[in-house]
């Protein structure tokens, strides 16, 4: 793209932030609206967004609503979401959306209310194992050693060595930078997330060498320990052929914002703080508590942070 | 008319001839991306418009589904689950005797200890939902077919192909008709449980003795009367054992569908915890799919069978169930808020199982690693790419040299040479078999496929054969999935050739031995109701993501056939020739393969034929595991919520089911 025609777009882009720092702005107190009827949450496959869902829909609560807890599929709630059976989904990974999210977001159907406020990231990972092959890690110029190579490589990758991607539906960022730096990799999709975790789970345990692309929180790394590669550089505004950390949005169906429009500020106002998110996780995983009371708890603990979201909001 | 074998001689000097010039006409190997046609496209342009105008009468549809079922899920949620247990139990007794009681009691212990009850009853729920329209569905359309029989083989292939089609390649279509929630995933159950109802239907009407429908004649039944008053009453025993494959099927598409989401059921369970690969939670959650699978199964095929003696009378079974419901309900309207279920046993056993599979995985990984690695290099790499593609320095460390690939040709033409005076047809297949490993299945020029399967499809099945085939070959090739197509093609070639030696191998050592029978049934029993995203996960961490673990994947469930139908084929050779053999002084072995496995050949045809069945259909949940295949494709297009994508991946898949059933039936 040339800069005479990116000029325009961050013009526009520019003024639809100011836009949006107008209306994200606090204070904005609002009706309750149909507060008799039930708000629909969505609870997505993974633990740190059941709960961040089971805390905003805490808060909800003491602000006066009835909340329920739906699961839903990573691409049907976008469904849901168009036509109001579900009413919002707080924790939303912007790099696993496919075309589905923007296709329903173009129809104008459903809204994104921005941020979550998580410290996200995303990269290459390897194993305790991967790191003793290849010394000189996390400096990525340690992968193109032949021995860290022949390391990493298997049958279906040789002479390269095998790099885990995302499934084929995510895109293909990791391979286009391998591509770009002349790495000597084959890509390998992996074919939905718990092969990823499976993988990163056994190769952790058996002690053996795996370079894979992942992100940050993620529950799995409550149990794993890895390291993250410091990348190769790539051009930041092609985000086809760049890794830049994700975003963390909230989404909410376009009529919540007259239904209930006090709630509807809430999510907006609404943030999940990284660490505490990992402390819950790891609660929930590795000590069995259960998702129900970990909330419970972060409500009970935290009215200083939640109280003033919900006074700004409820008149 | 050139005979059968010349004509196959011919086919194999073309597919000859095309492989020779492949290196000169690139386009032969792999088809040329440019000629492919927009079908997905043209698919989106002219299907979507057309869902948009169901999109009314199916979300009203929905909304009506949805208040019974919410309904009912309450009620099972409401009432204390001892009360529920306690009625499942009852309906054991009635059904079936105490042994079957006893299995209600301890199935439903495991469910409630596991933390899984409230899971079984949306699951339930849904089930129980989708019963009546199925069952009644399948009635119309069984009568249907029975009172005018032309109109039946049509019946038969739209069944076969509601079937077939894997339930991810018509989500997107579902979700737009039905909108999110439990609907879409209680009329998928609807679409896959109703070819049961219709076939036993079918069936039971036609099997109803010519007696019967005579006397009923004679007295001066009209046709309304006889159909009602003489046929299904007759056949009422064959229409209960619809009604049971009906709740089985429905219950296995629950499961799938619970990839919506909506209704947190077991389902949902089985797949969140694939996606944080915990096989303690989703072995658990399997487990309680296989009790609810089994109960439901054993209760109604109990109250169908037609010599029922029951312990339990009808009245002392009316009390006992109103005593058990007045009890739950009187219990919760005094204890509102307790749920009588233990909190933290369930997933403290889950975390407990997951530990242990990594201490497994640490203690063989070495082993397990060089079986794979085995594998991939010594079988599964050349078949896929071909001896040519092979044996390369990368890969088995040396360059083919033009003396060994002569050598290879004289070996094979020669073989086929010498066996073509005893038997032609073997020659014949010895040379396809060693053209195919020389090329690769992947890299076989795709017009002599083509022309081998056309070929096929005309000499067993004749035009309407030929037309299946041409129409799904047309929509693999034009639809851009000739690559996808062929690995599907290696992966389930692969599979099936394994399972039929293994799976066979078993079949033929239960047949002969009654412990390693007790010891296999219930282990077939688990393979085919346990969810097979379960054995995914260990799957992935012994043999990583890759062509190996699908195949363990693909292999874990279509094993089973082989296993059964050759143990049924061998167990059911009729005695009387058996003991001729014997008594003409046949040895155990010479009775075996030379009187046993002959007789059992057409049992065993069938099992070969459900075989491949049962791979193909796994091809969709492999791609979970990341494989190039059809399946794949179907993934990508839900990714890309491109409707025509998935569509023509998911009837190719179908079409190809098909073609395979019929080539092999006759």
């Amino acid at each position: 793209m040339t800069r005479l025609t990116s000029l325009p777009t961050t013009t526009g882009r520019a003024l639809l932030a100011g836009i949006a720092v107008l209306s994200a702005l606090p204070s904005q107190a609002a009706e309750l609206g149909a507060a008799d009827e039930t708000i629909q949450m969505a609870m997505l496959e993974w633990t740190g967004n059941n709960i961040s869902t089971q805390i905003a829909g805490r808060i909800l609560e003491k602000a006066g609503y009835k909340v329920e807890y739906v699961t839903a599929g990573n691409f049907p709630q976008f469904s849901g979401l168009s036509d109001g059976t579900l009413d919002a989904s707080v924790e939303i990974w912007m790099m696993n959306v496919g075309d589905v999210y923007p296709k329903a977001l173009e129809s104008g159907l459903i809204e994104n209310i921005g941020t979550l406020g998580l410290r996200s990231r995303e990269g290459w990972i390897y194993t305790k194992a991967t790191a003793e092959a290849c010394p000189g890690l996390p400096d990525w110029h340690a992968l193109m050693e032949p021995a860290c190579v022949a390391a990493l490589a298997t049958p279906d990758t040789l002479p390269n060595g095998r790099f885990l991607d995302y499934p084929a539906d995510w895109g293909a960022r990791s391979a286009n930078m391998l591509a770009d730096n002349a790495m000597p990799y084959t890509a390998i999709p992996a074919g939905s997330e718990g092969a990823m975790v499976a993988e990163l789970r056994a190769a952790a345990a058996g002690n053996t060498p795996l370079l894979m692309t992942f992100w940050e929180p993620h529950f799995v790394l409550a149990d794993v320990e890895v390291g993250w590669v410091d990348m190769p550089p790539c051009d930041q505004a092609n985000l086809e052929r760049c890794i830049v950390p994700p975003p963390v949005d909230k989404v909410v169906w376009a009529g919540m914002k007259d239904k209930w429009p006090a709630a509807y500020g809430i999510l907006t106002d609404f943030r999940m703080d990284t660490d505490q998110q990992q402390q819950m996780m790891l609660a929930v995983s590795e000590k069995g508590e259960s998702l129900q009371a970990v909330a419970d708890k972060w409500i009970a603990e935290n009215e200083a942070v939640w109280r003033p979201w919900v006074d700004a909001n409820v008149k | 008319m050139a005979s059968p074998l010349f004509r196959w001689l011919l086919l194999f000097l073309f597919c000859l001839a095309l492989v020779l010039a492949s290196p000169f006409l690139p386009w032969l190997a792999a088809f040329p991306q440019g000629w492919t046609l927009p079908l997905a496209d043209v698919l989106n342009t002219w299907a979507l418009p057309v869902f948009d105008i169901l999109q009314g009468p199916g979300r009203a549809l929905a909304a009506g589904l949805d208040l019974p079922l919410r309904g009912l899920r309450a009620a099972l949620e409401w009432l204390p689950w001892p009360a529920l247990a306690g009625i499942v139990v009852l309906l054991a007794l009635r059904a079936s005797g105490w042994q079957l009681a006893v299995v209600a009691i301890i199935a439903q212990a495991g469910i409630v200890a596991g933390g899984y009850w409230p899971q079984a009853m949306n699951t339930l729920a849904i089930v129980l939902m989708s019963l009546p329209p199925a069952v009644l569905i399948g009635f119309a359309l069984g009568a249907a077919a029975h009172r005018w029989p032309r109109i039946e083989p049509a019946t038969v292939a739209a069944l076969d192909v509601m079937q077939t089609l894997p339930a991810f390649a018509y989500l997107i279509p579902l979700l737009i008709l039905f909108g999110f929630g439990p609907a879409p995933g209680l009329v998928a159950g609807v679409v896959f449980a109703v070819p049961p109802m219709v076939r036993n239907t079918i069936l039971g009407l036609a099997r109803v003795p010519a007696e019967v429908v005579e006397a009923a004649q004679m007295c001066g039944a009209t046709s309304g009367q006889l159909f009602w008053l003489a046929k299904v009453p007759a056949a009422r025993s064959q229409l209960l054992v619809g009604v049971n494959q009906t709740v089985m099927a429905s219950l296995s598409m629950v499961i799938i569908v619970a990839v919506i989401g909506g209704f947190n059921d077991i389902g949902w369970e089985v797949l969140s915890a694939m996606r944080g690969a915990e096989l303690g939670r989703s072995l658990m959650s399997g487990l309680v799919i296989v009790a609810m699978a089994i109960l439901l199964d054993r209760i109604t095929l109990g109250f169908a069978s037609p010599g029922r003696t029951t312990i339990l009378g009808q009245k002392k079974f009316r009390i006992a169930f109103g005593a058990f419901v007045i009890a739950g309900v009187v219990t919760r309207l005094i204890l509102p808020e307790v749920t009588f279920l233990p909190d933290a046993l369930g997933r403290n056993l889950a975390r407990s199982i997951d530990a242990t599979l990594m201490d497994f995985v640490v203690a063989t990984g070495p082993f397990f690693a060089a079986l794979r690695d085995g594998l991939n290099y010594g079988l599964m790499l050349p078949l896929r790419i071909g001896l040519l593609g092979a044996a390369t320095p990368t890969v088995w460390g040396f360059t083919l040299m033009p003396w060994m690939i002569a050598a290879y040709a004289i070996v094979f033409a020669g073989g086929a040479f010498i066996l073509w005076r005893r038997t032609p047809t073997l020659a014949i297949a010895i040379l396809f078999v060693g053209l195919a490993l020389a090329t690769g299945i992947t890299r076989f020029p795709w017009p002599g496929v083509v022309a081998m399967a056309l070929v096929a499809a005309w000499a067993s099945g004749g035009p309407r054969l030929f037309a299946m085939t041409s129409g799904a070959l047309g929509l693999i090739i034009f639809g851009g999935l000739w690559a996808a197509f062929t690995q599907s093609a290696y992966l389930t070639a692969l599979a099936v050739v394994l399972c039929v030696l293994i799976g066979g191998a078993l079949g033929l050592l239960a047949a002969e031995n009654d412990r390693a029978s007790a010891i296999l049934r219930p282990i077939n029993d688990a393979l085919q109701t346990m969810p097979q995203f379960v054995f995914l996960i260990p799957a992935l961490m012994l043999f990583r993501v890759g062509e190996f673990t699908a195949l363990i994947a693909i292999m874990l469930y279509a094993i089973v056939p082989p296993m059964r139908y050759v143990e049924h084929g061998l167990r059911n050779v009729s005695p009387a020739l058996v003991e001729a053999a014997v008594q003409m002084g046949a040895t155990r072995s010479q009775l075996l393969w030379q009187v046993k496995l002959p007789l059992a050949r057409p049992v065993i045809r069938l099992g070969i034929n459900q075989t491949i069945m049962a791979a193909i259909s796994m091809l969709v949940i492999a791609a979970l595991v990341g494989t190039r295949d059809l399946g794949q494709q179907v993934f990508i297009a839900l990714g890309k919520a491109d409707l025509g994508l998935g569509l023509v991946a998911g009837f190719a898949i179908a079409l190809l089911a098909l073609i395979a059933d019929r080539l092999l039936r006759d």
